[in-house]
């Protein structure tokens, strides 16, 4: 994903206007109301009562507002350094509804403090994981990201409850729909504040209309109207503080630690793709750093009393949407959940909010995520293997999306697993780039005999071996090109009439050609012969092959022993 | 490699389609400097559909460039695709040839200069 030509992107380390940095972390916590229902729906399970309920709530807000900083500032080897803060997820839900029933909230407590020391135990692995995570499957996770939340939203969208009274003239699809034209059109043809907050005010503008629609001078939803209820302000009580652990439930919450360090990991890449317009492969310094800082903010908040958090990948999307990754707005954002944990009232204002609008907000950041991962998987040769890889993944994670009844038929700990398209699709994909290593060459040769010297033929077998190691399609044409010019000017200016033995290994980082051949070597000049030598003379033509093999590599050598010179043309990737 | 040729008025309009290098720099080479043989008052070369281009094309490009300076006939290049123009830059040949994103542009811009009876901008 290109970051947008215009003054409205702002990076990590950028200073944006402080009204700005509000706005974009109000729009950032409107989006993330899991963060309140989702430790709701657990404290419910656990048949906690209202008062605890409440501090369970309060107290996961203040482990995600001190995961916010983590993950944005880089402390030694933990953050990513990105706007990647964490909500509640379902990843923990699904077994914290099961650890509440069974033992209460301190047996969910327990086992979350065990997932996230398996995913703090992970993140160092994530370096030395980099083979396994090649730049088609963090294509592949981001497209997953992109498309399920996508759907997800078309679902909150299509099955919204429509609103009672004489209001429901206006469907919460025409609610919706009317929110999502005006973060787009905002979006696409406003910049600076307008584009930055388009979220923020689609979202008001779709509560606005229902209300005038509505004709009673208010917002027309019965929700919103009990919005006071509960205290203003209540410092959280810690009397459910306890940790239990029970050996059935370690394979789930396992699952669910290994799930979310995943989909950290695809968060990461997202906001770092969507901060460098040269990005071309994931850090895994800062993705594990991420990941450390994930496992953290969940450690802490079941230290605490809270429920388990993950980098969120909705905020991930709405900063590559709207281009504002300013660290200033994940202090804000830590700061919003601070008082949301201490002011009850406002949060529970947030979580009344029309699940229509929370669809459009999702519908909304998912198209720069689908298209950003897009962009990623297509900027990798793709051979046969690769080819399984990226679309066997896409599919089995779809599969989970279009096929509920598969995921219904497994057993509550492997639903945890699959039951979610993003950990079953990236599974797939890991596996079978596992599968199909069996075999896969880092290193070609090929020989170009005289007769045999077509460019579109030499072009034709660098593209096959780029093809196989997923190399970039742009360095593998500067390949293509330099090994075809180079057997051009040898065999029509310098009076080879042997074979070129071509040899050519990848190690992701560089691809290092060397081609040698039976007589002089080749002049490789600095500066470019004029045009008038160029024409003169076949001495003007084979400088200008040379000069031109040392601007197409990134390095070019040449040297000759016992008569037989070796041309090395080494390109970064 | 093909090439088609029209006439734009007294301008000759030949577009390039494939690749040139040295088994195919010839033919082009041949058809350029036919063109500049013929009456026309000005020379524009769509690339639009070149795909590859060697030092031999190289060559064969400074000397119609040359061969038109002397017969006062502007030689204008136009639409050369990301591959090629990151070549022509690399070669640093950018500065040699008036160069136009637009095919229409760069017939007008080397009918105006024969019009004028100026110089085309560049020269080998």
């Amino acid at each position: 994903m290109s970051v947008p030509a215009h003054a409205s992107w702002w990076g990590p380390a950028d200073s944006p206007p402080t009204a700005l940095v509000l706005l974009s972390a109000l729009q950032h916590i409107v989006a993330a109301t899991t963060l309140l229902t989702y430790p709701l729906l657990v404290a419910q399970a656990a048949g906690a009562s209202p008062a605890t309920t409440a501090s369970f709530i309060s107290l996961t807000l203040l482990a995600a507002g001190a995961g916010t900083l983590l993950q944005a500032f880089r402390l030694g080897p933990v953050g990513s350094g990105y706007l990647c803060w964490p909500t509640a997820t379902v990843l923990y839900l699904l077994p914290s509804l099961v650890a509440a029933r069974i033992g209460g909230l301190p047996l969910v407590l327990g086992m979350t403090l065990a997932a996230a020391l398996f995913e703090i135990a992970l993140a160092p692995t994530m370096r030395r994981l980099r083979p396994l995570f090649p730049p088609e499957i963090a294509g592949v996770i981001v497209l997953l990201v992109g498309i399920t939340s996508g759907a997800i939203g078309v679902r909150m969208i299509a099955s919204a409850p429509p609103h009672s009274g004489p209001e429901a003239a206006l469907s919460p699809i025409a609610v919706a729909s009317f929110a999502l034209v005006v973060m787009t059109a905002l979006n696409v043809w406003t910049t600076g504040v307008w584009r930055i907050a388009c979220v923020l005010a689609g979202t008001l503008a779709g509560i606005l209309v229902s209300a005038h629609i509505g004709g009673d001078g208010g917002p027309s939803w019965p929700a919103f109207a009990g919005a006071s209820d509960g205290p203003l302000f209540a410092l959280p009580d810690v009397s459910h503080l306890g940790w239990s652990f029970d050996a059935t439930l370690l394979i789930p919450f396992a699952i669910g630690g290994l799930a979310a360090a995943i989909k950290t990991s695809g968060s990461v890449v997202i906001l770092q793709s969507a901060c460098d317009p040269r990005w071309v492969r994931a850090d895994m310094r800062s993705v594990g750093g991420g990941v450390l800082a994930d496992g953290l903010s969940t450690g802490l908040s079941a230290a605490i009393g809270g429920l388990g958090l993950n980098a969120s990948s909705v905020a991930a999307g709405l900063a590559a949407a709207t281009g504002m990754h300013s660290r200033r707005v994940a202090v804000a954002i830590a700061m919003v959940c601070v008082l949301l944990g201490l002011f009850p009232a406002i949060g529970l204002f947030l979580t009344r909010m029309p699940a229509e609008l929370l669809g459009a907000t999702l519908v909304f950041s998912s198209v720069y995520l689908i298209v950003n991962g897009v962009q990623i998987v297509t900027s990798r040769m793709l051979d046969a293997r690769r080819t399984f890889v990226v679309g066997l993944g896409l599919l089995a994670g779809l599969s989970v999306e279009l096929v509920p009844a598969m995921v219904e038929a497994l057993s509550p700990s492997l639903r945890t697993m699959f039951g979610t398209p993003l950990v079953f699709g990236t599974l797939t994909a890991l596996g079978l780039n596992l599968v199909f290593r069996i075999g896969a060459t880092r290193s070609g040769a090929f020989v170009v005999e005289p007769q045999q010297r077509d460019s579109e033929w030499i072009e034709a077998r660098v593209n096959g071996l780029g093809a196989g190691w997923g190399a970039r399609r742009d360095v593998i044409e500067r390949v293509g090109f330099g090994i075809a010019q180079a057997a051009e000017v040898l065999f029509d200016n310098a009076e080879v009439d042997g074979p070129i033995d071509v040899r050519a290994s990848f190690d992701e980082f560089n691809v290092v050609i060397r081609m040698a051949w039976q007589g002089p070597p080749l002049e490789l000049p600095d500066r470019r012969p004029s045009a008038e030598e160029i024409i003169a003379s076949d001495e003007g033509a084979r400088r200008l092959a040379g000069f031109l093999l040392g601007r197409i590599a990134d390095r070019v050598s040449c040297h000759e022993r016992s008569g037989r010179s070796i041309l090395t043309l080494r390109f970064d990737h | 490699m093909v090439v088609h040729e029209e006439r734009i008025g007294a301008t000759a309009l030949l577009v390039p389609r494939g690749r040139i290098d040295s088994a195919t720099a010839p033919a082009l080479g041949e058809r350029l400097g036919g063109a500049l043989a013929s009456s026309i008052s000005a020379l524009v070369l769509d690339l639009s559909g070149l795909e590859y281009i060697s030092s031999a094309g190289f060559r064969v490009l400074l000397v119609a460039n040359r061969q038109a300076q002397s017969s006062g006939v502007p030689l204008h290049l136009c639409c050369l695709p990301d591959k090629v123009h990151q070549l022509f830059e690399l070669a640093g040949f950018l500065e040699l040839f008036p160069i136009h994103a637009q095919m229409d542009e760069a017939v007008a811009a080397a009918s105006a200069v024969k019009a004028s009876g100026g110089r085309s901008a560049g020269g080998a």
